[in-house]
């Protein structure tokens, strides 16, 4: 077959108009992780209510792109590459709207947390993961963007960092549980932590969602994708 | 070959890993064949088809699921029809047709000097495009399946065959209570389903059918749709569809079958891509599937 051309124009524009719609999020979802991150770990109660009003737009856009993912997909039920693109956009929807649902658990830590006594290494631990999950989801984003495999695959050796943090976090709090209200604090802060080790899981399901949409094939990145991304990596 | 000879030969049960070598292997393209676990109930083996010096059909290779329905897809002139009519000889009725290759139905290849085209086509029926009735009653519509095959039973024999067929076609209950009336005082659907009826009166083993659904309703097409689910407990289907929906939701597996200019400027069909329907429909394997799927297609 030669001289390809499009004869679902139509469908193709819309799904284009979709797909920036949903990608309009990143950059909200990143604002709001690193606002939040902020509001918790400097105690900004005004910060943290200004992620959770941030949060409404982030609603809003999803609902938006289910209802036009709905009317696409009555419409045009489509087939390959297409299937596959819309039903990464519905998980690309699901994960930013989540995303946008744990900066906002962080930010009521932050007002729960008000005032309270605070340990700075744990602050600090929880700046770093925040600094450690933003880039995840830009190159989990960027590697859909660009239809790139082998980027989507770096995502479990960025997360390994994040896991290996919050796990820390436990033994962090176990360390203050002498003082009733630093115990509170770090408590709360665990929970934190909880929240960014699962936006960094968002963002490692997303980019297995782009591997499946380059190559078609399911595949988890699973320990021996763990071990494919760590090639090269010299530590 | 007489007719009994014709009728123990497509009946002997040799399971395949016992019949030569040349007709249980697809000698020139493994990727169309189908899988070890599935029993076929007709292969081709690299079929050509001409319509005088015109090849409309190059080196179709590809085995049907017995009690699966496949689904031959592609755009117009891709030759699909063409394909779907050699199943039965059906193109012999058209004089400057010629197939070389071979269809194997139960590993004896139906285009051999001494099978008997009427057999043929009794064992592997087919349904056409539009729905078309004799201009007879609804049970002579069933009975002429059964009588023009041999059927030499009495009254309440043939009463029972076309009551079984109807049955199967899923119209007795429409129509039980005016058998007697003509095939064109049904709806569209209805006499695409007596024409069904018709098929499976002479209890075929392939049922062939092109387009079916194409002159009806949406609802009517869901009716077929759903009586061919049932029909595939009994029989194996192959229908040439252009509707890829349909194809997606009746079919197990899709041969999609693509048009390509020749060295002549000739239009000549060949098949591209043979699959499970659902890997066809999501993660096909061939760049011209996965384009034709997606609309992006010249």
């Amino acid at each position: 077959m030669t001289n390809t051309r499009d004869t679902n124009l139509h469908f193709h524009a819309e799904l284009d108009g979709l797909e920036r719609k949903v990608l309009s999020m990143v950059d909200r979802a990143e604002q709001m992780i690193e606002m939040a991150v902020q509001a918790v770990t400097k105690d900004d109660i005004d910060l943290a209510a200004r992620v959770i009003a941030l949060d409404d737009d982030i609603d809003r856009t999803y609902f938006e792109v289910h209802t036009e993912w709905t009317s696409l997909m009555a419409r045009h039920q489509p087939l390959g590459s297409d299937l596959r693109r819309m039903t990464i956009l519905l998980q690309l929807n699901v994960t930013f709207e989540r995303m946008g649902d744990q900066c906002v658990n962080i930010a009521k830590i932050a007002q729960f947390n008000a005032g309270l006594p605070r340990v700075e290494r744990i602050c600090d631990q929880i700046r770093e993961m925040g600094d450690l999950v933003r880039p995840m989801v830009r190159t989990a984003i960027e590697a859909y963007v660009r239809g790139d495999v082998d980027e989507a695959r770096l995502l479990p050796a960025m997360d390994h960092p994040v896991d290996r943090l919050n796990a820390n976090m436990y033994k962090e709090t176990v360390a203050v549980r002498d003082n009733p209200q630093l115990l509170e604090w770090a408590t709360k802060m665990m929970m934190a932590s909880r929240a960014l080790e699962r936006v960094g899981d968002q963002a490692v399901d997303f980019a297995e969602q782009t591997a499946y949409l380059i190559t078609g094939e399911r595949a988890e990145f699973d320990e021996e994708g763990l071990a494919r991304a760590f090639d090269g990596i010299d530590d | 070959m007489t007719k009994e000879q014709m009728t123990e030969r497509m009946t002997d049960t040799t399971p395949p890993d016992k019949a030569p070598a040349l007709i249980t292997q697809f000698a020139s393209d493994t990727a169309h064949k189908l899988p070890e676990t599935v029993v076929p109930a007709m292969r081709t083996l690299d079929v050509d088809v001409y319509y005088g010096d015109f090849k409309a059909v190059r080196e179709v290779s590809v085995g049907f699921g017995k009690n699966e329905i496949t689904a031959l897809i592609g755009p117009s002139g891709c030759g699909k029809s063409t394909v779907l009519r050699c199943l039965n000889r059906m193109n012999d009725l058209i004089p400057s047709a010629r197939v070389d290759g071979d269809v194997f139905f139960h590993d004896k290849n139906i285009y051999d000097e001494d099978v008997d085209p009427v057999e043929i086509r009794r064992r592997i029926g087919m349904v056409f495009q539009k729905p078309n009735p004799f201009s007879k009653s609804i049970y002579d519509n069933v009975a002429w399946g059964a009588k023009i095959n041999g059927f030499k039973g009495k009254k309440p024999e043939m009463d029972d065959l076309v009551e079984r067929a109807l049955v199967q076609a899923a119209l007795w209950d429409e129509v039980k209570d005016k058998l007697g009336e003509s095939g064109y005082s049904l709806s569209g659907g209805q006499q695409q389903r007596l024409c069904i009826a018709r098929a499976v009166a002479p209890s075929p083993e392939v049922l062939l059918m092109d387009e079916p659904c194409s002159a009806l309703d949406p609802i009517a097409t869901l009716r077929i749709e759903e009586l061919m689910l049932d029909l595939k407990e009994r029989y194996t289907i192959v229908i040439v569809t252009h509707n890829m929906q349909q194809a997606a939701r009746v079919s197990d597996r899709t041969a999609f079958f693509n048009v390509r200019l020749n060295e002549q400027g000739q239009r000549t069909g060949y098949l591209v891509e043979f699959n499970k329907t659902d890997q066809l429909f999501t993660s096909p394997n061939e760049k011209d599937t996965e384009d034709y799927i997606t609309g992006r297609f010249g």
